[in-house]
């Protein structure tokens, strides 16, 4: 008996969802051809989609992705070498930790996106502003996990492994990086995440490329239909980046 | 290092965490000073004294209260709507699975994406900067909500039905109080968003508001009066988180 | 006994969880019968699973059996019944952000008793279990045994004619029940409740009942029971008489086959894949 209104339920809620969806899709078509919204506001999905097909047959997205992509790369790969580094060195000492975990933690808790335009200052209009703001703001979240990763490791597995006269690589190699890499891992994830998010939102504030730079573009020439087209594509790529990351933060968890 | 200081620096990490900041400010006051073209970075020294010439320049005052104003707003609607979407989720089951994936999903796409859209929509002024700031700020106070309604211990309720509890009375006297606390980390999170969707907007607008001043003092390479203005901005989100924190602290745990 | 002095009579009830054929079906309970005399404190003790927490929500009216019925005080029950019922659970069911005395008002609340009455009732249940110091302390702050007085307190102030428990000493260490369930035996004889008591300890059953109800393994029915006379309140050194030992090596000598089937059944269904339900 249960069982059957357990998947009743879930039948429902997916129809829900699903019903959701289509609701979205149809009120926005009839807004746009029978009830008169201003196009200039709300672009017909039809040709929203044409040009979605269009974006991505020109190939048009290709070097804002590109620019993109790399300014993402750098960041990233900057913010874990120094993250991971730094969390380790504070995450020795019991101390330090309790030094500067409060100090990263505080300083993360501002939006940091706010210092974009003394970094535009700086390096200028280019990807260099935006890889130095994306590796600053993915720093916290990855240098944060990685002092609680390895400084929450339970010291029975350190006492365990020295009794049986680890040194101080091994015990590194075989205790501390395997206990610690889940909630590193989840760190890692994090700070890839906020920045791209951070990416595309320094390209959208003050860029001459990338992808949120050429919505700006689309909406200051007052392009709806590409510029949602745009839009979609910018989402489902920053979803599948997401994505990726996600499952390769799974894998490393289930092997680790 | 003397025996006293020795015993007085362990306990006291503040003191030493202070003693880091005071140390980057001394070397970013002497990189600024000697080593870098001060067309691009101001010593620490000289930002601060001339936060007064920064505010008393025509407009920032203004700006600035119109910001915290914004930031006032979308708070306000993201709690209320935060609490009130939460609770009619979270109490339902039906309504919690079938809305919840749609509200995680909507949570989960890049916002800033459509941040152009906003502006188009809701103009250069308030009215942008706080809906932006308000769709930051309600989906975290609404999971929260919905986790907090949800991970009631099944004995509580049970207890309570069998003393003759109503509905309201269970309620009032059950769910409410427990959901308290993660209402209150909501806040906090929902703080942080409205923070980010707010500044967003207004840094990308730059024809008004702050984006106007961050553009302008960018433009003529001022980075004395660019950096003067971020810092009371920071000062400004720092302050708010602080409220909440401290609220969260105080009335958003059971002792 | 006569139809006036029963306080709840239970007919033939059996009960499952899930459909047969599925992977969480369980038959808890299988036929019972009982009847329970007014003023009387009723054990019912078996092996893990046996039904016996299935029972009392049964007779609680919070659990609707698959089949069968149970009466209280000449009533069908049909659902909670607080103004008859009161229940201690072995879990911690205190609200966490009220005060003790607030989890008891609280309760009194629940059940409708006019506000009037709300101080001097909680007052008297927290001085009979002893914790009218700790009135405005959260239950955090308590031990566990502190917090099961409390639990104690807020059924005590509901003032109810039946008070069902399950396992409530379960959680605590053997000292503190010992101690626990001397002051229960003394605070009953003042009062004249019915009180259904499950557990697991042979000796807290024949140290607080008058009868106790032995369960076989799942699916439970009363396979005997066993009378306890010795009036109360039960002095400590009853614990260690003849007497005593006596029962507690019947009641051992009736429960070890069972316990230990119900033991390679859950040990053999854990294996299969399946998992155990109701106790």
């Amino acid at each position: 008996m249960a069982r059957r209104d357990e998947r009743a339920a879930r039948i429902g809620s997916h129809l829900v969802q699903a019903g959701f969806l289509l609701a979205v899709l149809i009120l926005w078509y009839l807004a746009t051809n029978r009830w008169g919204v201003n196009r200039l506001l709300l672009p017909n999905p039809i040709s929203v989609w044409h040009q979605l097909l269009d974006v991505l047959r020109t190939g048009e997205y290709l070097p804002d992705l590109r620019v993109t992509l790399t300014e993402l790369a750098v960041a990233f790969v900057l913010a874990m070498t120094s993250g991971t580094i730094v969390g380790y060195f504070v995450s020795r000492s019991r101390y330090a930790i309790r030094v500067f975990d409060p100090l990263f933690a505080g300083i993360y808790s501002i939006p940091i996106i706010l210092f974009l335009p003394l970094y535009v200052l700086f390096f200028g209009l280019g990807p260099a502003s935006k890889i130095a703001l994306g590796t600053t703001i993915s720093f916290f979240p990855i240098v944060l996990s990685t002092i609680a990763g390895f400084g929450n490791v339970d010291r029975i597995f350190v006492t365990a492994a020295r009794s049986m006269g680890a040194s101080d690589y091994r015990l590194f190699r075989y205790v501390l990086v395997p206990a610690a890499l889940p909630v590193i891992l989840t760190g890692l994830r994090m700070g890839f995440t906020v920045a791209l998010l951070s990416i595309i939102g320094s390209e959208t504030i003050a860029s001459l490329a990338g992808l949120g730079h050429h919505i700006v573009e689309l909406a200051e020439g007052m392009d709806m239909p590409r510029m949602f087209a745009y839009i979609a594509f910018v989402v489902v790529i920053a979803a599948l980046l997401n994505g990726i990351v996600s499952f390769l933060e799974a894998r490393g968890r289930r092997r680790g | 290092m003397n025996a006293p200081v020795r015993h007085f620096l362990p306990r006291h990490p503040g003191v030493v965490r202070l003693g880091a900041v005071i140390l980057i400010l001394i070397a970013w006051e002497i990189a600024a000073r000697w080593f870098i073209d001060p067309l691009f970075i101001s010593p620490p020294s000289r930002v601060f004294a001339s936060l007064g010439t920064v505010w008393q320049t025509n407009g920032v005052p203004a700006a600035l209260r119109l910001t915290f104003f914004e930031l006032a707003v979308a708070f306000a609607i993201s709690v209320v709507i935060g609490l009130v979407v939460g609770l009619a989720v979270g109490l339902q089951p039906f309504a919690r699975r079938s809305m919840m994936p749609i509200i995680l999903l909507l949570y989960g796409l890049p916002q800033i994406t459509i941040l152009p859209i906003f502006i188009l929509y809701f103009g250069i002024g308030a009215a942008s900067k706080i809906a932006f700031g308000a769709t930051h700020g309600t989906f975290p106070i609404i999971i929260t909500v919905v986790a907090g309604v949800q991970n009631l211990k099944p004995i509580l309720l049970t207890s309570a039905r069998s003393m003759g509890a109503s509905r309201w009375h269970i309620l009032r006297w059950v769910i409410f109080p427990h959901m308290i606390p993660s209402f209150f980390a909501g806040m906090r999170l929902g703080m942080t968003g409205v923070l980010l969707g707010v500044l967003l907007a207004e840094l990308y607008v730059s024809t008004a508001g702050i984006g106007h001043f961050t553009t302008l003092f960018t433009e003529n390479f001022d980075p004395t009066k660019l950096f003067g203005l971020i810092a009371m901005l920071a000062a400004m989100a720092i302050a708010l988180n602080e409220i909440v924190r401290r609220a969260e602290t105080r009335f958003g745990r059971w002792r | 006994m006569t139809a006036g002095d029963i306080a709840v009579r239970i007919k033939g009830v059996s009960h499952q969880f899930g459909e047969a054929g599925e992977a969480q079906h369980v038959r808890a309970l299988l036929d019972t019968s009982l009847d329970i005399a007014r003023g009387e404190l009723l054990c019912l003790i078996g092996p893990s699973g046996c039904g016996k927490s299935t029972l009392l929500n049964v007779i609680g009216g919070l659990l609707a059996p698959t089949s069968g019925a149970v009466e209280v005080a000449g009533k069908p029950v049909r659902g909670p019944m607080p103004h008859e019922i009161a229940f201690v659970f072995q879990e911690n069911a205190l609200f966490p952000w009220n005060t003790i005395v607030e989890n008891v008002r609280l309760g009194m609340l629940f059940q409708g008793v006019p506000k009037a009455a709300h101080e001097t009732r909680a007052k008297r249940s927290l001085e009979a279990v002893g914790l009218a110091d700790f009135a405005h302390h959260y239950p955090g702050q308590l031990s566990g045994g502190m917090r099961q007085r409390a639990a104690l307190a807020r059924a005590l102030s509901l003032e109810t004619e039946i008070l069902l428990m399950d396992e409530p000493f379960g959680a605590l260490d053997e000292q503190t029940r010992m101690i626990l369930g001397e002051d229960l035996s003394v605070l009953l004889a003042r009062t004249e409740k019915t009180i259904v008591f499950v557990t697991h300890s042979l000796g807290e059953a024949v140290f607080l009942a008058d009868r106790v109800a032995v369960f076989s393994a799942r699916p439970g029915t009363i396979k005997k029971i066993i009378r306890v006379d010795e009036p109360h309140p039960r002095k400590p050194d009853f614990a260690t008489s003849e007497k005593f030992a006596a029962l507690r090596n019947e009641l051992y000598a009736l429960l070890h086959d069972e316990i230990r089937k119900a033991v390679s059944e859950a040990a053999g269904a854990r294996v299969a894949g399946a998992d155990g339900g109701a106790s």
